[in-house]
């Protein structure tokens, strides 16, 4: 079976100045659809590049990054913004949810910008799962750590993406919320096998991942 | 959906959306007053050399039609000689005197005998004609202005006059001296600025008027119909100079706020644009986001700045009585469409570099 992302000899380095700075030296990694992985590593390790990479955030310096079949070195901007409006859902450390809409309008404009107009099927069956719905007509600024995760996390599935892309999701929880938000992860990739890569800190986080890769100094280390 | 964003988005930070209208408003509100206030001077100095009466206006050679501007006086005896044209009902002469002092005002020294004939007389709201030479009329709208009463004495040219009486207003000017004073005063003996020439009946103007190139060729001779269409801003390159530069300084106004508010805007949301990268929004639908914006902000800043300005003239005119706001649909659809197109304008880079940001960076953006 086609790996759903699969990258090779990939590298970043970013200039600072006249300084360039590695942070991907090479990596060479495979996920399968339907896989829940985690990358874990020491801070600076390049987890969070590696994200931005397989997310069309942005464009590696080298190498070879294939996600559902498409080849991010010869997409353009609009192309890998293209494909992030589609494939790809985002969850935070920070949650990241626009301070001045509702939380059913933080899940909903994901919707429009997708721009296959408003599933209320869709939109109600994630609210239930996720146990926002007490929450939906609320302001981040209104609920808790864990609240807006989950908010987030409704939002970055809305669209049924290929892959959801996680950035250290339990970074800013406490323990309880933390538990809450790693069950929700684990369920989506249960349920409805949805292709998850996390990136964390966390043991215990990366403890729930069907497969955890280690990453050191802008390489896979382990796999 | 981006309407709802827009709208919170603007709701979020009342001050800087407070500050946005405003601007807008008074770049509408500056657009609008200036131009009411400059045609409506215009058309209300127009009108009240109409209300004289005449049909036919002589002026020296290269005299100006805006009255105030040239005093060029002409020899009294011309006056005679208008008078045997055939079919000239009455000339009546007069002197133009520019007061600047406490104000600037237009006076006419007039003969009094010969300007009742040609405008069929004052009509007094109180007091009379000229009694002695340093008496002085005020029309109802400048007694009302300056609280003046007949028989109160006014200081203009350095001379005191007595006021004889208050009249209606809309003979030529608001303040009328006896033509002989004014000629000692401005050392113009038998002299005038322009004749007023009334016709036996208006059909004869044209013939009259080729009657007096024939006689006086140099001079400048209009009919007052004429002299009407020529009173617009299109014909006076000072005052459509004044008012370009006007209407351009209230659009950059508009423009600037704007701009500073939307760019203010993309960098306090910097974050809140690489939240909406990261869904996949692509640049047209954040250049779009943000233009709607704006755009709201202008609506409504050009909606208020209609209403501030007839406010603003209610106003106005109830504490200055003489002056005259000529408001329209046309420069109220003029000066939106500037403030619309100018907050567009301004709006447009700082939605361009949003556009621009680099989701990663603006993810991380503190």
């Amino acid at each position: 079976m086609e790996p759903i992302i699969a990258t090779q000899d990939l590298k970043k380095v970013f200039r600072l100045g006249k300084v360039q700075v590695p942070a991907l030296r090479g990596v060479d990694l495979i996920v399968q659809e339907g896989e829940f992985l985690a990358v874990v590593g020491p801070s600076g390790c390049g987890k969070s590049t590696l994200l931005h990479i397989l997310g069309g955030l942005t464009n590696p310096t080298s190498g070879h990054v294939l996600v559902d079949g498409n080849d991010f070195i010869t997409m353009n901007d609009a192309d890998r913004t293209r494909f992030r409006r589609h494939k790809i859902g985002f969850v935070f450390q920070r949650f990241n949810l626009l301070p001045t809409l509702t939380a059913r309008q933080n899940i909903a404009i994901a919707q429009h910008i997708q721009g296959n107009g408003f599933n209320p099927h869709r939109f109600d069956a994630v609210a239930d799962m996720l146990g926002i719905r007490e929450k939906l007509n609320h302001k981040p600024f209104a609920m808790s750590g864990g609240e807006q995760q989950r908010v987030a996390i409704a939002r970055a599935v809305i669209c049924e993406p290929k892959i959801l892309l996680a950035d250290e999701p339990t970074g800013n929880l406490d323990t309880e919320n933390s538990q809450i938000v790693l069950n929700m992860l684990r369920a989506l990739n249960r349920s409805f096998r949805q292709t998850i890569l996390m990136i964390t800190h966390n043991p215990e986080a990366a403890a729930v991942a069907d497969r955890v890769v280690r990453m050191r100094d802008g390489r896979v280390v382990s796999d | 959906m981006v309407n709802r964003m827009v709208l919170q988005n603007i709701m979020h930070r009342p001050v800087r959306t407070a500050v946005s209208i405003l601007a807008v408003a008074i770049e509408v509100g500056m657009v609008m007053l200036v131009v009411g206030l400059t045609t409506g001077l215009l058309n209300e100095s127009a009108k009240r050399v109409e209300g004289v009466g005449a049909d036919v206006l002589v002026q020296p050679p290269g005299a100006s039609f805006f009255f105030g501007l040239t005093q060029a006086p002409m020899p009294i005896k011309i006056a005679d000689r208008l008078a045997e044209i055939p079919r000239v009902g009455g000339v009546a002469p007069a002197l133009f005197q520019f007061n600047s002092t406490g104000g600037l005002n237009l006076i006419y020294g007039i003969d009094m005998e010969s300007f009742n004939r040609v405008t069929g007389g004052f009509v007094y709201h109180s007091g009379g004609p000229f009694e002695q030479p340093y008496d002085i009329l005020v029309d109802d709208w400048y007694a009302k202005a300056n609280h003046v009463k007949v028989g109160q004495n006014l200081s203009f040219l350095n001379h005191s006059f007595r006021v004889a009486g208050i009249v209606e207003h809309g003979k030529g000017a608001r303040l009328f001296i006896p033509l002989k004073t004014a000629q000692e005063m401005s050392g113009a003996l038998d002299k005038a600025s322009i004749f007023f020439v009334k016709c036996t009946d208006p059909g004869y103007t044209d013939q009259v008027i080729t009657s007096i190139h024939q006689l006086l060729p140099r001079y400048q001779i209009l009919s007052v119909k004429e002299y009407m269409s020529l009173m617009s801003s299109n014909n006076l390159p000072a005052m459509r100079a004044f008012l370009t530069v006007m209407i351009l300084v209230a659009v950059v106004i508009g423009f600037l706020v704007i701009f500073l508010s939307m760019y203010t805007t993309i960098t306090e949301r910097t974050r809140e644009i690489g939240i909406l990268k990261s869904l996949g929004a692509s640049k047209t639908y954040i250049i779009e986001a943000i233009l709607r914006e704006a755009g709201l902000l202008a609506v409504i800043g050009v909606l208020a700045g209609i209403a501030g300005t007839w406010f603003a003239r209610k106003v106005i005119l109830a504490s200055f009585p003489t002056l005259s706001i000529d408001l329209t649909i046309e420069w109220a659809g003029r000066a939106a469409l500037l403030a619309m197109v100018g907050s567009l304008i301004g709006a447009f880079y700082p939605a361009l570099r949003a556009a621009q940001l680099d989701p990663v960076d603006a993810l991380s953006y503190e």
